[in-house]
């Protein structure tokens, strides 16, 4: 800390920096081991399944068979799961920005949406999944309040549409969006606020000039977040989704559990799929994330 | 243009407090005139400002721009700028963009809004500075960005809260060069609120002294220090010396003896504490007599506390006839400074000159 | 200087709220479309959970009737038969677990690296937050083959994957509590005369406590949501809440089970989560505290 240590103060200062990097070292070893088995192993396991490198019984050979053999479920489960995450993550980060807003504004309506999303937090996609089917599906309580008849109702669970999964991601993403972006702009949108409406800003322009640009790092993070979630979760899509086609974490599950030899490696190669998806999106965020002015 | 602005009684009570933060105060300012409202913490000088700014609304009062009420008009639509103590520069903009921001969201074409805002960054002297992101700035150009920024907007009043404190006093003094220099430029009308009497001597014109949220002295800086309407604003002020006594006829006397009001005064008759700036006195030989204007009084030397290149004195007045010894508890004393270099040591005998036209008399 | 700034037009015409005084008051405007979209969000966020209340307690509930045609407990019951009550013990042991280990190991690194006492910091924090990145049923297809050769035994890995899973969430958390924790308390205790380990429980852990709590938190429900890993690695053979829950909803005419499941799925973070708000408002000082004295109107709306 001191600018010009004597001579003096080098000697005594070496051995405790490398001892502070020792301790440094020892606690974050634990956590990084835990982390980097799983996301370097995981990753490199798929990769070596997938290429036919850990056969379960016969010799170890490298081939691309795996990736061919369900090529066209593959590639309509990569559409489908994209345009999955997608919609969820647009619509996510739409409502979710609208609830933050409403929430930093204060007063009663915002503590109700702030209290009411916080309530979904806690609840299990499964659960949510299930919620969600017993609301919405042709004899769910949305038709019976409506009075509208199962064969008048559309196919919102297992239809063509996907919309089920799609408004359970929403549902919970949503409510993710608003709890992270809230709490970047209440700590710092009150005074900013009073600073810009002291320029002459009206409401309209504050939240447009001041109030998106300040969240928008925060969105972004989360979009990535929701995208990568919703594109690799499986339990949503399975209980709320039609048997064909399947999104990509579906398929890999189905191929994994699946009794012939040949389907693990398929299934490892469904994976590295999401995989690669998954990082492109994480390194678009990034790449978004780097170009806005508050990234430090 | 710049306006003038006054304020009616102005009462802000907050919900949960018993006593209001801000209790009918009135003043006014002249166009292109610095105010400063000068306080200690809690005297309510900032809800005045933030009331002024419409942040918070008063409970009562009028606040009048150019004479027009301005009540029930939203902050934006003021026509003033604050500068805050935090710069609280948007961390997402660039300095430039910053300086151009009420121009951008009045919806003036960015090209225009910048070339503005360019002039103002020059005004604060911080030409070429616009790409920069605001991370990349000192604390004191922050401020100096801050005020450009507030000045772009063409205030009709130019709020400043604090806006120097968090600043070392080197940078703070370019500042007070730097307000100046602005203010003959473009005379702005400029409120300023600070606890610090000498940022108020050397930035105002005028100062409005808040204690308890009352105003306790709306006065010339000059006429706050000489002639303090109370006790507390002379003690506010620094006042060191307080000498009890009586008024009769025009002239005070007290254990220091008759001290008559210069011309032009006239004092209240009856009990009255005499106040005096230890700027004023002067330090003498023992047993001089007084010059033309002057009172002279006999004291001894009872401390003497090193200040620097100066030293404080604190003068323990003799009584003449029964010849006291020094430093007796009844004795009023005087406070003076002297160069450190007089050898005046405690115990000497020494006289105080006062001069009359230095000293008023107030409430006790 | 002769610069000449065109002082004291002001860019936003003044004259506009004289002139037209209904549109200076956006405000009522401004109030209707806030109180809309906030009932809308209320609705949005509320609605879905309406369903398990009312299936939880429904006996029976034939398609056209808006309530229930027979009230009653038999979705409960039904459910303690199906082994609900162990289900949901392993549940919470799982959870537990998955806390306990993940926010100590995310507090050290996190302190770790808050103090710039790792070699290489964005790599290290780059992985550990990659598993936020990578998506679970990837993870567990790619070590499934490995653990089991290995020989370890379900549970355990289970509870691995699951730290993992949890470790960006612990350790972005106790990062936001690290940034915001001023190491001066600590220096300053330990001029007091406190040792290293007074320091640690009268000083460093109180003033972070909040920022652990979250972090437990978040780790717990890692373990309490997750699927897919139990699913994948145990093999059926850790039963956990959300198993059973997914069997019955994947099933048909096992609504009333369904919503009990799913409502005792959510009960137990509900709690954890108002806990936790009571909590986090204890410290407000810790959270707030600045350079500048506290003046005491000013912050008052």
């Amino acid at each position: 800390m001191l600018p010009m240590p004597g001579p003096g103060a080098v000697a005594r200062a070496r051995p405790r920096a490398s001892r502070d990097r020792w301790w440094g070292l020892a606690a974050v070893a634990p956590a990084l081991l835990i982390a980097g088995l799983v996301v370097v192993g995981g990753i490199g396991m798929s990769v070596a399944q997938s290429v036919g490198l850990v056969p379960l019984v016969g010799e170890a050979a490298f081939t691309l068979d795996a990736y061919l053999a369900n090529g066209d479920e593959l590639l309509t489960g990569l559409g489908l799961s994209l345009a999955i995450a997608t919609a969820s993550t647009v619509l996510s980060c739409v409502i979710g920005l609208t609830a933050a807003i409403i929430i930093t504004q204060g007063r009663s309506t915002g503590r109700l949406v702030a209290a009411l999303s916080a309530l979904t937090i806690p609840v299990p996609h499964l659960v949510g999944a299930a919620s969600v089917g017993l609301l919405i599906a042709d004899s769910g309580l949305i038709p019976r309040v409506l009075g509208i008849a199962p064969t008048a109702w559309p196919d919102l669970v297992g239809g063509p549409w996907w919309v089920a999964v799609v408004l359970e991601y929403t549902w919970k993403e949503s409510a993710f969006v608003a709890l992270v972006v809230a709490g970047v702009l209440a700590t710092r949108v009150a005074r900013y606020d009073e600073t810009a409406a002291l320029l002459g800003a009206s409401r309209a322009r504050r939240l447009w000039h001041v109030v998106i640009p300040l969240a928008k790092p925060a969105v972004i993070v989360s979009a990535v977040i929701i995208f990568v979630y919703t594109l690799g979760s499986y339990e949503v899509a399975w209980l709320l989704g039609r048997p064909y086609p399947e999104p990509l974490p579906v398929l890999a599950f189905r191929l994994f559990n699946s009794i012939t030899l040949t389907s693990r490696p398929e299934a490892a190669a469904v994976a590295v799929v999401t995989t690669l998806v998954s990082l492109i999106a994480v390194a678009i965020g990034m790449a978004l994330l780097r170009r806005t002015p508050l990234w430090k | 243009m710049s306006a003038s602005l006054s304020l009616d009684a102005l009462t802000k009570v907050f919900d949960d407090a018993s006593r209001p933060a801000v209790d009918a105060v009135s003043f006014s300012v002249a166009p292109g005139e610095c105010l400063a409202i000068l306080g200690p913490s809690g005297s309510g000088k900032s809800t005045v400002l933030r009331s002024i700014a419409g942040l918070d609304v008063p409970s009562a009062g009028r606040i009048l721009v150019d004479g027009a009420d301005v009540a029930g008009l939203a902050p934006e639509r003021r026509g003033m700028a604050m500068v805050f103590q935090r710069p609280l520069l948007f961390p997402h903009l660039s300095v430039l963009d910053n300086v151009a921001f009420a121009a951008t969201v009045a919806g003036q074409p960015k090209r225009e809004a910048r070339a503005d805002a360019t002039q103002f960054l020059e005004l604060v002297q911080l030409a070429g500075f616009g790409p920069r992101p605001v991370t990349a700035l000192s604390g004191g150009q922050e401020q100096r960005v801050a005020l450009a920024r507030a000045l772009a907007a063409r205030p009709r009043v130019l709020l400043l809260d604090e806006p120097f404190s968090a600043l070392d006093p080197e940078l703070r003094s370019d500042m007070h060069e730097l307000l100046a220099a602005i203010r003959a430029q473009v005379a702005p009308t400029v409120v300023m609120v600070t606890h610090d009497r000498d940022e108020a001597a050397i930035v105002a014109d005028r100062v409005a002294l808040l204690k308890g949220g009352r105003l306790l002295q709306h006065d010339t800086v000059e006429r706050l220090y000489t002639r303090p309407v109370s006790l507390d604003v002379a003690r506010l002020m620094g006042g060191r010396i307080e000498v009890p006594g009586t008024v009769r006829d025009g002239i005070h006397v007290s254990a220091i003896g008759e001290v008559p009001a210069a011309d032009g005064e006239t004092w209240a008759e009856g009990a009255g504490v005499l106040v005096v700036r230890h700027e004023a006195i002067q330090v003498v030989a023992a047993r001089a007599s007084a010059p033309e204007g002057f009172v002279a009084v006999d004291v001894v030397v009872a401390e003497r506390t090193p200040r620097g290149p100066r030293a404080e004195l604190a003068l323990a007045v003799t009584d003449q006839a029964a010849d006291a010894p020094a430093g007796s508890v009844d004795s009023p004393r005087l406070t003076a400074e002297v160069p450190a270099s007089r050898p005046l040591a405690i115990g000497e005998r020494a006289t105080a000159l006062i001069p009359r036209s230095a000293c008023t008399v107030v409430a006790g | 200087m002769a610069m000449m700034i065109p002082y004291g037009q002001r860019i936003t015409p003044d004259t506009r709220e004289t002139r037209s005084r209904g549109l200076m008051r956006p405000r009522p405007l401004g109030r209707v479309v806030r109180v809309v979209l906030a009932s809308l969000l209320a609705l949005w966020f509320a609605l879905p959970l309406v369903p398990l209340l009312v299936w939880s307690v429904a006996n029976r509930w034939s398609f056209p009737a808006v309530l229930p045609t027979e009230w009653g407990l038999d979705g409960l019951m039904t459910a303690l038969e199906q082994g609900a009550a162990p289900a949901f013990g392993r549940s919470i042991v799982l959870a537990l677990a998955v806390a306990a280990i993940a926010t100590p190991l995310g507090a050290l690194a996190a302190r770790a690296l808050t103090l710039g006492r790792v070699p290489a910091p964005r790599l290290v924090s780059g992985i550990l937050l990659a598993p936020l990145a990578l998506p679970a049923f990837v993870a567990v297809m790619g070590l499934t083959i490995v653990l089991l050769r290995a020989r370890v035994p379900a549970a355990l890995a289970v509870l691995l994957l699951l730290v993992a899973a949890a470790l960006p969430y612990t350790v972005y958390t106790m990062r936001v509590a690290y940034a915001a924790h001023d190491l001066a308390f600590e220096e300053e205790a330990r001029t007091l005369g406190a040792s290293r380990w007074h320091v640690l429980w009268r000083v460093h852990l109180p003033l972070v406590a909040p920022g652990l709590a979250r972090a437990a938190f978040l780790a717990f429900l890692v373990g309490w949501s997750d699927y897919v890993v139990t699913v994948l690695v145990g093999g059926g053979t850790l039963v956990t809440l959300p198993l059973l829950v997914g069997s019955y909803a994947a099933g048909v005419g096992n609504d009333a089970i369904v919503a009990v499941l799913s409502l005792s799925a959510i009960i137990p973070p509900l709690l954890l989560l108002l806990a936790l708000g009571r909590f986090g408002r204890r410290y407000p000082a810790a959270r707030f505290a600045g350079p500048t004295p506290s003046r005491s109107p000013k912050g008052s709306p």
